[in-house]
């Protein structure tokens, strides 16, 4: 780890720390004023794209503690978003639960039907992996959700909540600056949850299993064990999704987790960078962007040049797929590692290394 | 490499500055296309459609001398996408109003352009967006889809069970006709008039068989079929988009069904016959709109314009769907004028401006718009077509208020 010279520490505590210097002290300080101000100073359409932000930060951290950090490849991911997402719902809707609750519930759900479908990769892996956790999004979604919890209550195909039902202690949340608070603050808690969790014994089995379970198990690692619990723990992040995903549209239905909702979640960490914390906040903010800054490029061209929009937007679904191979043939690392070389480049400068 | 992408991103960046030419007096619309998403195949002539009826619109004097300024753009039916475009449309781009596509997103938003009070005038007609209490802000030009089921029930009860001799026997005998569905379970658009529908069976007597769960992108439909067989239909609902319905009918032929088909407005099209081929003969269903090119007020301008700003598609290619972002876009524009007349150009002045919509219909076959603050479906009347020869012709226009006026007030009221 880099480390400017004259910095030493004297108790495992500061070795430990997450941030070792008063400079990257006084950095992240910046960061947590800027991303808290944010609402202050940006007009609600960039809120509301930070939102989204947000809210694929907490999708896709499961997939990452799953597939770059557990080695377990998961195509099924929006399955357990939806548990979590239609947990937290009907907890409000039917059930008359206050909205931390029933989204409390629809984490332990989503973390135990997570489990359900890790069983499979207690024997399993690699390409039949992938099918058993295409099953859990077929299975889920489109069987169960679709068939039978869809219709729960005579709405047929969708829940719509009613305004003013959704509130944390009294408090209601509805319109973009609220949600923005709530995912903050439940992605700066999942993130520093899970990037200490890595670096317990728990996150080390994970990095051990990832990297070859059977010299894991050699170890002494109960393979299928932490196998189950990097499934919970994915399934429980997917459920805090979930429940952000609620107050953003007081609105579900089982269109919002297709398939490939799972596969662009794949994407968002193979652009950000497998096996990286930084890497899932970078690809989310990547994709999301992305699409925003083809519409300031698109939209205004399109009174110069109508056949912009409606014979040349197919261009953006190609892009999407063109930045991951782009990414897979020049960045196989991802963002985050080049994020790592520019902190780097100006660390060390104006030496080379 | 680098110099060209970092040379590449500054020009995309920079050009919208050079483009963003400054107009006097503009009214902003936004609209939500799918072009690129499962509903690509109707969703693609809508657009064109959309563009040309807004370039109509601006030729022709524009709102009042004001000349509309369209920002379209695709969402792939991501649901996520349709949000920040529309919250971009909203606090970016300031439109007055939006034009929606799809019930994925109309439903979605529902909830949202009632908090935020900009009207939403969708392609989607799900009967559900009618009650102005739930969803004050949500609109559309054609009759709901619920409506839609239950005339096309109707007119298929009066015309062929009580007519066709086909049928002569069965009603002899005292028998209940028998319906059954094919839809996709998942699909809010398909789903949505389903409850109606059984409804409506219960109302004028029909026996409901089992629903078959049909795919929007289904190339073959022959279990469903087998299944719905054994119940020996009379006549099979189709609620899906074009293509799958296609599948299904052929199917239906193939293996003898036996039943005669009813297509809800988003399977009816010209495609179909050109998918379904023989297998489409005597397949009745509803249009909101006349079909692209038949004889109909204000049809000229269409294709003129068709031809005009797309001249690189084909006018045998064009469909009713074009036609649909006409109405879409006329029906925006009325109400901006008027919104505009009472100096309330804004999103509640465009609400209230759509609500004194009385009998209006820009032509184009379009049944008149009836829109009022307590109720906003847009009529009642629903024009029923059968194909014959490869052609549509018009069987019935079903009147739903006239025939149950207490109903139509009453249970056939906002789902």
């Amino acid at each position: 780890m880099y480390l400017p010279s004259g910095v030493f520490h004297e108790t495992y505590a500061a070795s430990h720390a997450w941030w070792q210097t008063g400079f990257v002290r006084a950095k992240m300080a910046l960061l947590l004023v800027f991303v808290v101000m944010l609402p202050q100073y940006a007009n609600l359409y960039v809120v509301s794209v930070a939102n989204i932000t947000l809210y694929t930060i907490l999708s896709a951290l499961g997939v990452q503690l799953l597939i770059g950090y557990c080695g377990q490849i998961t195509l099924g991911h929006a399955a357990f978003l939806a548990v979590g997402a239609y947990t937290t719902a009907m907890g409000v809707l039917f059930w008359g639960l206050p909205y931390p609750l029933a989204a409390v519930l629809g984490c332990l759900l989503a973390g135990l039907w997570s489990v359900l479908f890790g069983l499979p990769s207690a024997r399993i892996k690699g390409f039949y992996q992938i099918m058993t956790t295409m099953a859990a999004q077929f299975i889920t979604v489109d069987f169960i959700i679709t068939r039978y919890v869809s219709r729960v209550g005579g709405r047929e195909h969708y829940f719509s909540l009613p305004p003013g039902t959704i509130t944390i202690a009294g408090w209601p949340v509805d319109g973009e600056v609220k949600v923005y608070y709530l995912a903050l603050a439940l992605t700066l808690l999942s993130l520093v949850g899970l990037g200490n969790l890595l670096r317990t014994r728990v996150g080390r089995a994970w990095i051990a299993i990832r990297d070859n379970d059977i010299a894991a198990e050699a170890m002494g690692v109960n393979v299928v064990y932490y196998k189950l619990l990097a499934f919970f723990a994915a399934g429980v992040l997917a459920g805090v999704a979930g429940a952000v995903w609620i107050p953003n549209l007081f609105f579900v239905s089982p269109e919002h987790f297709q398939l490939s909702w799972g596969l662009w979640l794949v994407g968002v960490i193979l652009i950000g960078g497998l096996g990286s914390l930084h890497g899932v906040v970078f690809g989310a903010i990547f994709v999301t962007g992305i699409l925003e800054l083809l519409k300031f490029a698109v939209i205004p061209l399109s009174d110069i040049f109508p056949a912009l929009t409606e014979r040349f937007l197919y261009v953006k679904e190609a892009a999407f797929g063109l930045a991951i191979v782009l990414f897979l043939l020049y960045e196989p690392r991802g963002l985050a590692y080049r994020w790592q070389q520019v902190k780097n480049y100006f660390n060390l400068w104006p030496f080379a290394y | 490499m680098k110099r060209l992408a970092l040379g590449v991103l500054a020009l995309a960046l920079a050009l919208p500055a050079l483009a963003g030419t400054v107009w006097a007096q503009e009214v902003r619309l936004g609209s939500l296309n799918d072009l690129t998403g499962p509903t690509s195949d109707v969703g693609k002539d809508a657009a064109l459609g959309i563009r040309e009826a807004v370039q109509y619109v601006n030729d022709t004097g524009g709102i009042n001398g004001k000349r509309i300024r369209l920002f379209l753009y695709d969402y792939g039916y991501r649901v996520p996408e349709a949000i920040t475009t529309y919250k971009r449309f909203r606090d970016f781009d300031k439109v007055v109003g939006v034009l929606g596509w799809g019930t994925g997103d109309t439903e979605a938003l529902a909830p949202t352009v009632g908090k935020d009070r900009i009207p939403y005038l969708s392609h989607s007609f799900s009967a559900k967006l009618t009650d102005p209490k739930t969803t004050p802000y949500n609109f559309f030009y054609g009759t709901d889809y619920s409506t839609n089921a239950r005339a096309a029930m109707t007119a298929w009860h009066d015309e062929v069970w009580m007519k066709d001799s086909r049928f002569a026997e069965a009603r002899g005998k005292g028998e209940k006709p028998r319906i059954v569905m094919f839809y996709m379970f998942a699909s809010p658009y398909a789903s949505a008039p389903i409850k109606a529908l059984k409804d409506h069976a219960a109302l004028m007597g029909f026996e409901v068989g089992p629903d078959q769960d049909v795919s929007l992108t289904a190339l073959d439909t022959k279990s469903q079929v087998l299944a719905a067989k054994a119940f020996r239909p009379h006549l099979a609902w189709h609620g899906n988009t074009t293509m799958s319905v296609a599948a299904t009918v052929k199917d239906a032929q193939a293996l003898g069904l036996g039943a005669d088909h009813i297509v809800n407005n988003w399977g009816f099209d010209e495609n179909l016959i050109r998918l379904a081929g023989p297998a489409a003969e005597g397949v009745m269903g509803i249009a909101v709109v006349a079909f692209y090119g038949q004889s109909a007020p204000l049809m000229d301008k269409v294709v003129e314009y068709g031809k005009k700003l797309n001249p690189g598609v084909p006018l045998e290619a064009r469909v009713i769907r074009a036609v649909q972002g006409w109405a879409q876009v006329l029906m925006m524009a009325e109400g901006m004028r008027r919104a505009d007349r009472a100096g309330k150009l804004n999103g509640p002045g465009l609400k209230e401006a759509f609500e004194t919509l009385r009998g209006w219909t820009p032509g184009l076959a379009l049944q008149p718009v009836t829109v009022t603050a307590t109720d906003h479906r847009p009529g009642s009347v629903v024009p029923i077509y059968r194909i014959k020869g490869g052609k549509f012709e018009s069987v019935k226009n079903v009147d739903l208020k006239a025939r149950w006026p207490r109903q139509w007030e009453g249970e056939f009221f906002g789902y």
